[in-house]
């Protein structure tokens, strides 16, 4: 642990401590204003430089590129407000319930890490039992699917945790409309009526968000089993902020939340999550809890992954990418494909993705 | 110091080794290559920007030739900006095309503390003259004659407003003339220092015209708007130089915009100052004799 390089460290103090900048050099600056952009966290520093009263303090060239970055997660923010809205307007009386997830869940739970936080989809969840319904009614009031290869196609319906994403006509945001937080392929199996039941309301009774204890769990098993972790340092970062947040609201959380882990059998994200927001964002998490937990990975994953996975959730520098990042990044690739789906399915879909990638472009290069 | 005042041979090892850092207006630019050729072209185009010392880079962009597994026997470059490839590769003698037109492009996605209009920017005795216009309006055509006659030249493309103090930002970028206007200004401007033509890009055949020394040299000099005029550039047209309602000028200023949507209610608010301030009018033209008596007079009696 602390084995950060130079690039890293200028990084990670920034947002640990957002008052060391006022040390940076002009190319540190510079650095630090590329690597925040590569992993979309650009508002996220411009609000915790604004709260700190430094805005202007810093230099104006980096005042005016974070600035540009947070008005531009505020609109996207609004948008996905307007879009919330929208769906629950298309789903009234129909009685689903509706859960929002991901950066739409963290905007309405006002986490500290959400007000600038930048994001693009507006994703939701319904039982899956309603999820025919829910897809046929929006077609019905003007929200279409993208055009998709019949593969892509398949790969939703059949394995993944969302079906193909809707977006209105007359607007840009993607809607992505889960049934539950893990793909059904890989080795995790849960109840996702477990979820849709301890769901709580928040602003209006119409919005629901999950548990605080199921956000952790869904931010985690985001993180660490559906995704490939290449810069995704902003997810970790709202785990850093609910693990902050929650133990401050409710006393019993740690309980709670290991408890949940244990019941729904997702001991060994939460390990991850936990391990990782405590080594990269110092994260006050009690010591040991994580061992109570009862899936907990061997002591080779946890080798491996502590090898592996801060290369891969940090940026690379971007002028000298370290071969071993590159490899660490492409194992984590790997490694999130592996324990998506079986490996006979694997092997099909790897070798479809590798024949997309060499077979020559259909169409000319460049004209259109 | 500015790129004039690098020795060509030194200037390919700068530019693939550590990067060309330069100063475009506002906004700083480090560019690095490894083609030969763009390099060149870069030492006579680029001649008169200076070079960025003791300041934040806000652009890191690069262009590469590579070759493709599906594409092995004809290379192809790349433009990058950040490490990150926002359109697909072309043939190696666009790769000056594609790197105006890549810089362009990630000033207009990433620059949100400014409005951008799509708009040609030119000044006279401190006052902005805005030209905003749609593709195919002629709109660096004209720019590009104003900014040889007479005026400075802000920006062919980019009207950059601070709506804080609603001064208006010189950006001084190659004018990218495209297809017939080529010859045209090679003809009424013979003075004019154009690089080669690139034929064959996504809009047909480019030239790029390095903009005036002293409007690159004046490039920290901001000033308020004072004119927006909608051009339209029609064949044998005879000069039209029509006033517009502040409520037309209004929908056409808000549209033209890159973000408008995303500054929102600041946005709405400059604007509306804008037309409010500005004397607007819409110019249909075909001769740019016409053209320049006539803002000639409106500039200087106005």
């Amino acid at each position: 642990m602390g084995n950060f390089s130079n690039h890293q460290k200028l990084l990670r103090n920034a947002l640990i401590d957002p008052v060391s900048v006022l040390d940076y050099s002009i190319s540190e600056w510079e650095l630090l204003l590329r690597l925040v952009r590569r992993v979309k966290l650009l508002g996220h520093l411009a609000i915790e430089l604004e709260r700190r009263g430094l805005s202007n303090k810093i230099p104006v060239r980096a005042a005016n590129q974070l600035r540009s970055g947070l008005i531009r997660a505020k609109k996207f923010q609004q948008l996905a407000r307007w879009e919330l809205d929208r769906i629950t307007w298309a789903l009234k009386g129909m009685n689903i319930p509706v859960v929002v997830l991901k950066g739409g869940a963290y905007m309405l739970a006002r986490l500290p890490s959400a007000e600038g936080r930048f994001f693009i989809d507006l994703d939701i969840m319904v039982p899956q039992e309603q999820l025919d319904q829910v897809e046929a009614c929006l077609l019905k009031r003007g929200w279409r699917h993208r055009e998709i290869s019949t593969y892509d196609e398949h790969y939703y319906r059949a394995w993944s945790q969302e079906i193909p994403a809707l977006i209105h006509r007359e607007r840009e945001t993607e809607v992505d409309i889960h049934h539950t937080i893990a793909p059904v392929t890989s080795r995790i199996r849960l109840d996702a009526r477990l979820l849709f039941d301890d769901a709580i309301t928040v602003g209006s009774p119409e919005y629901r968000i999950l548990c605080p204890v199921d956000m952790v769990l869904h931010c985690s098993v985001n993180l660490f089993q559906n995704n490939e972790l290449a810069d995704d340092l902003r997810d970790l970062l709202d785990l850093h902020s609910m693990l902050c947040v929650f133990p401050h609201e409710d006393t019993q959380f740690w309980e709670k939340m290991i408890s949940r882990a244990n019941q729904l059998r997702l001991g060994r994200p939460l390990f991850y999550g936990i391990w990782f927001t405590r080594m990269i964002f110092q994260t006050p998490v009690p010591e040991k809890i994580e061992n109570t937990l009862n899936q907990k990975p061997g002591l080779f994953s946890r080798w491996i992954m502590n090898a592996l996975v801060p290369s891969a959730l940090l940026p690379l520098h971007p002028d000298y990418p370290a071969r071993f990042a590159q490899f660490a990044r492409f194992l984590l690739y790997l490694r999130s494909h592996w324990i998506r789906m079986p490996f006979h399915l694997l092997i099909s879909h790897l070798a479809y993705k590798c024949y997309l990638r060499l077979r020559p472009p259909s169409k000319p290069m460049i004209k259109k | 110091m500015r790129v004039e005042q690098i020795p060509a041979a030194s200037f390919f090892s700068l530019l693939s080794e550590e990067g060309l850092r330069i100063r475009l207006g506002p906004f700083n630019v480090r560019i690095s290559t490894n083609l030969r050729h763009l390099a060149e072209q870069l030492h006579f185009l680029y001649a008169h920007y200076e070079l960025v010392e003791d300041e934040i880079t806000e652009f890191h962009v690069k262009i590469v030739s590579k070759r493709s597994i599906p594409r092995p026997f004809s290379a192809s470059v790349h433009f990058l900006v950040d490490d990150q490839e926002p359109f697909p590769p072309a043939p190696v003698n666009q790769a000056l095309a594609i790197l105006e037109w890549g810089i362009n492009l990630a000033i207009a996605l990433r620059t949100n503390h400014l409005l951008l209009f799509h708009s040609a920017a030119v000044e006279r005795n401190g006052n902005v003259l805005l030209l905003p216009a749609w593709p195919g309006s002629g709109k660096t055509t004209l720019c590009t004659v104003l900014a040889h006659r007479g005026f400075r030249l802000f920006s062919d493309e980019f009207g950059l407003m601070d709506t804080e103090c609603d001064e208006l930002l010189p950006v001084p970028r190659l004018m990218s003339l495209k297809n017939q206007s080529i010859d045209v200004i090679k003809r009424y401007l013979p003075e004019a220092s154009m690089g080669q033509a690139i034929p064959h890009t996504q809009k047909g055949t480019v030239a790029h015209v390095r903009p005036p020394q002293e409007s690159i040299e004046q490039s920290a000099k901001t000033a308020k708007a004072r004119w927006i005029i909608f051009p339209k550039w029609v064949a044998d047209s005879p000069l039209r130089l029509e006033r517009l309602p502040q409520s037309e000028a209004f929908l056409l200023l808000a549209s033209n915009s890159f973000n408008y949507e995303i500054l929102g209610e600041a946005a709405y608010k400059a604007v509306t100052r804008l037309v409010k301030t500005c004397h607007c009018y819409k110019l249909v033209y075909s001769d740019f004799d016409r053209v320049l008596t006539a803002l000639n007079e409106l500039t200087y009696g106005g």
